[in-house]
């Protein structure tokens, strides 16, 4: 962590790398093409922490149904069961199978939620919000980044076990509402994760090491 | 640390020059799509929600919140959404949301009814329902109306199943095996209908059940049809032999009804029309010309004598016209209720209107008979025992009205049925005298009678043929010649003569007794006195000869009798009682057996012997000589009449002459000659006095000398 204090970011000398090819531009180019592979050249996403609020918050959105309606429809001879993730948690728990109502509530709940949680921080804390350091911060991302794609697991389960148990009259186990609204959940937490632009994170250690000397300067030249 | 300064100038340039579309990510169009198609979804579905009803049902077996569906024509339409109790916790009120698209065909002539899993005689309904749970069924027509959201449930699905055409009646049972209910209705083998749960109806005297005969056999029904109770098999002799016929399974396990439209001419039923149901096919085929005994009115009766004789079944009378029967009996014993522990009858008795006159057509109340029978009861009429059959010994019960009744009134409040007031049986015991006659001419010993008669006659024909009992004849007349002679001979004719005789004398004896004592008077004593006794001594001589006649004529009437009893009554007893063991030895013997003969041969002696009787004229001396003795009695009470103041006179005479005697000493001679004469005139007249009341108390005993 402590060479980080004498780092130089590109952006910081004055220049840029293009996303695709790494060619390096002066900072003056940026909105330009690049004239190596034609990506347009972009020092910061500007709009990233807007990509990520933007699909955080469809992923709530979907995360809220996900919750209350139905995940697995299971019909047998007599009985038509409708359990929502929770609820079927729940009753595992109450058949004794702690473990695997364990593992259902982690990937269903705990990891979501926390993903939530995380984008959100990570996202705030660009803004200084939070005082974690900026390692931290981009080793939660990056545990958010990998984590992301096990969130799936409540969806695979559901589409293997209404794929599996298709037997006409005696039972058959269909998805419910919740399992298509859970999947567009994890979807676009993911892209939430993925929009963020990770270098933001530190673009507040290089704000503090110019607010430590020169950044007096920089802010004055801002107000007026 | 230079180009550091010149890059915040340049980002700040740039940042602050873009348009506020190119700051906005593009991605924000995300979440407002997916706000927007969430609350269209929400929207849509607050729009399609439909409308919420509510069905009320006794219980909610078998119903489950959103799983339950209401299924119209086997479409599902709609999900129970709340099961709740009602407030007055008496029903359970169902919520379904139903479907928009029938909403408008749910009006008030939407029926709800619960279906499960059905197991009768005739079959297993609703299987399905036993592995998907139970399921509402609605009924509604295709007419939009006023939709309605309160409704009430049924038990039972609707006869008609939803879409099938048929024509509803109602069935009403009036023969004793009432309606079975949740039968098939058949014609001609061929299920037409069906009859839905039977029910008593509110009279509680009926049993009605609602049937349906479906489309197109309904056609066949018309106000001349009659219903009647199949069981299912009949069992028939004949000259052909025993026969047992079946008809379908199911009739036999559920029973069943079928119908026939005998007569032609009645009209088309319609909807709701009422028909009879019979109990056999004779009955029914026997209504359409006989009038209908129509529902009958059950009413308790107590009789607090309890008679053996009274059935079920026997009749109910009102002025010798059966107006109903006794269904039941029953003992009762109710201490609080009639203050002893007797054991008391309870009949009931179900009493037909029709048979009154009185309609129960129009009222199935039966008040305006209730009403009749109140006036009647106020009126005096009380339901009595008595006999129906002299010979077996049955009661009957007869509405009879009563004068003097007590006071009493039908009691509605009875249960279960109405307390009609009863009277004290009137009845007579002719059981048991016919039967003790029976028993006695039962026990007449006919045979021994006969037996005796033969003896008789047997005896009677060795009798009339003995010589004994011809002679008897004979005796007989001599007897009675005897007789006549003695009561026409002098001296029993002479004895009135001779009293009276004596009477005069006695007369003159007073008299000169008078004289005598005047004699006295003039003190004359002596000589008249000598005078008086001699005369009274002849007196008393002519008395003593009378009364000497007497005697002779008693001892004369006792040789009678002695005569009569020489006649050998008991040897003839002894040869009776002889021949009669010498008959009877004779019964066993062959010669008996021409007994008839010995009979009419004793038959024609026994004439001849009457012949001869007459011939003889011994009856008509017998009767003359009982006229003599008759004559001869009345002129010996009349002469015997006189006897007592004969004997006055003479007492009052002694008496006298005691008096006039008591005077003198008693010592002298003369005293005692007086005494003497007059102890001999006491002794006179002692004789007499007891003659006279012997011939006073029993005037034959002159005849017959007792």
């Amino acid at each position: 962590m402590t060479h980080s204090h004498h780092a130089i970011s590109a952006r910081s000398a004055g220049h840029l790398a293009c996303e695709r090819c790494g060619a390096v531009f002066p900072l003056s180019d940026e909105g330009q093409p690049c004239t190596r592979c034609g990506h347009k050249l972009r020092s910061r996403d500007m709009r990233s922490l807007q990509k990520v609020w933007a699909w955080w918050l469809v992923g709530v959105m979907c995360y809220i149904p996900a919750n209350l309606e139905p995940m697995l429809r299971t019909r047998t001879l007599v009985h038509t069961s409708e359990d929502t993730i929770v609820a079927g948690a729940i009753a595992l728990m109450h058949h004794g199978d702690y473990g695997v109502a364990v593992i259902i509530l982690i990937a269903s709940v705990g990891i979501p939620i926390a993903k939530f949680a995380a984008v959100a921080y990570l996202a705030l804390s660009v803004r200084g919000v939070g005082k974690m350091s900026p390692g931290r911060r981009q080793h939660l991302y990056e545990l958010v980044e990998y984590i992301g794609r096990w969130s799936m697991i409540d969806v695979f389960v559901v589409a293997i076990l209404s794929a599996l148990v298709q037997l006409n009259v005696a039972a058959s186990i269909s998805p419910g509402p919740a399992a298509l609204t859970f999947a567009l959940s994890v979807i676009f937490t993911m892209l939430a994760a993925q929009s963020f632009d990770s270098r933001l994170i530190w673009d507040t250690l290089g704000d503090d090491v110019q607010n430590d000397v020169p950044d007096a300067d920089l802010q004055k030249k801002e107000r007026p | 640390m230079s180009e550091p300064e010149n890059t915040p100038d340049e980002i700040l340039v740039e940042s602050t020059g873009r348009s506020i579309l190119e700051r906005v990510s593009i991605v924000w169009l995300v979440p407002l799509g997916a706000l927007l198609i969430a609350l269209a979804i929400a929207w849509q579905h607050w729009r399609d929600r439909g409308a919420l009803i509510e069905i009320i049902f006794e219980d909610a077996a078998g119903i489950r919140v959103s799983e339950t569906e209401l299924k119209f024509r086997d479409v599902t339409v709609g999900v129970v959404e709340s099961v709740r109790l009602q407030d007055d916790m008496l029903h359970v009120a169902v919520g379904v949301r139903i479907d928009n698209r029938v909403v408008d065909y749910v009006d008030e002539d939407a029926v709800f009814w619960v279906v499960r899993p059905e197991v009768s005689a005739r079959g297993v309904t609703g299987l399905d329902t036993v592995l998907s749970g139970v399921y509402l069924e609605g009924e509604w027509d295709s007419q939009p109306g006023t939709p309605q959201d309160s409704f009430e449930g049924r038990d039972t699905a609707p006869l008609l199943s939803p879409g099938q055409k048929g024509l509803e009646i109602t069935l009403r049972g009036v023969g004793d095996e009432g309606i079975t209910g949740d039968a098939p209705i058949l014609y001609k083998g061929v299920e037409v209908g069906e009859i839905g749960p039977a029910r008593i109806a509110e009279d509680g005297n009926t049993v009605l059940a609602d049937a349906v005969i479906y489309a197109p056999y309904d056609r066949r029904i018309t106000s001349t049809t009659r219903f009647w109770n199949t069981s299912g098999f009949s069992l028939s002799f004949g000259p052909n032999g025993a026969s047992v016929d079946f008809a379908t399974i199911s009739s036999l396990l559920a029973g069943g009804i079928t119908f026939d439209t005998a007569a032609s001419g009645g009209f088309p039923a319609e909807d709701g029309d009422v028909f009879e149901l019979y109990d056999t096919e004779e009955d029914a085929r026997a209504s359409l010309f006989a009038r209908a005994e129509g529902p009958s009115i059950d009413m308790t009766l107590i009789f607090d004598t309890n008679v053996a004789g009274l059935r079920p079944d026997a009749p109910v009378e009102l002025a010798g016209l059966k107006v109903g029967r006794i269904t039941n009996l029953t003992g009762l014993v109710d201490p609080e209720r009639f203050g002893d522990s007797q054991v008391r009858l309870l009949a009931t008795m179900a009493l037909q209107p029709e048979r009154l006159g009185l309609s129960t057509e129009d009222d199935a109340q039966g008040l305006d008979v209730m009403q009749y029978l109140q006036q009647a009861v106020a009126g005096g009429m009380r339901a009595r025992l008595t006999n129906a059959s002299l010979l077996t010994g049955g009661l009957k019960v007869d509405l009879v009205t009563l004068e003097d009744a007590p006071a009493a009134e039908l009691d509605m409040n009875g249960v279960p049925f109405p307390v009609f007031p009863t009277a004290p049986a009137e009845l007579t015991d002719v059981a048991a005298t016919a039967e003790s006659v029976f028993n006695r001419v039962n026990n007449l010993p006919i045979e021994e009678l006969l037996q005796s008669g033969i003896d008789f006659l047997n005896s009677a024909t060795s009798l009339v043929s003995s010589e004994d009992v011809r002679g008897t004849p004979q005796d007989l007349r001599g007897l009675l010649g005897d007789i006549r002679g003695i009561v026409g001979s002098e001296k029993v004719q002479q004895v009135p003569d001779q009293l009276s005789t004596l009477m005069t004398e006695l007369t003159g004896t007073a008299s000169e007794l008078n004289k005598t004592l005047a004699a006295i008077n003039e003190n004359e004593l002596v000589a008249h006195l000598t005078s008086t006794i001699q005369t009274l001594d002849e007196t008393a001589a002519s008395a003593k000869t009378a009364i000497d006649g007497v005697p002779e004529l008693l001892d004369q009437a006792n040789a009678v009798v002695a005569k009569l009893n020489t006649i050998p009554v008991e040897r003839l007893s002894d040869d009776l009682s002889g021949l009669i063991q010498a008959t009877e030895a004779l019964i066993d013997t062959p010669q008996a057996r021409n007994l008839p003969t010995d009979m009419s041969a004793a038959l024609s002696e026994l004439a001849l012997v009457l012949e001869e009787l007459r011939n003889g004229g011994t009856v008509e001396n017998v009767n003359r000589t009982l006229q003599s003795a008759s004559n001869a009695a009345d002129r010996i009470a009349d002469a015997s009449q006189e006897l007592p103041a004969l004997v006055g006179r003479v007492n009052g005479l002694v008496a006298k002459a005691q008096s006039l005697l008591g005077d003198y000493d008693g010592n002298s001679a003369v005293n005692r000659d007086v005494r003497t004469a007059l102890r001999a005139v006491t002794e006179a007249a002692r004789a007499l006095d007891g003659l006279a009341s012997t011939i006073e108390r029993r005037p034959n005993s002159l005849i017959l000398g007792r």
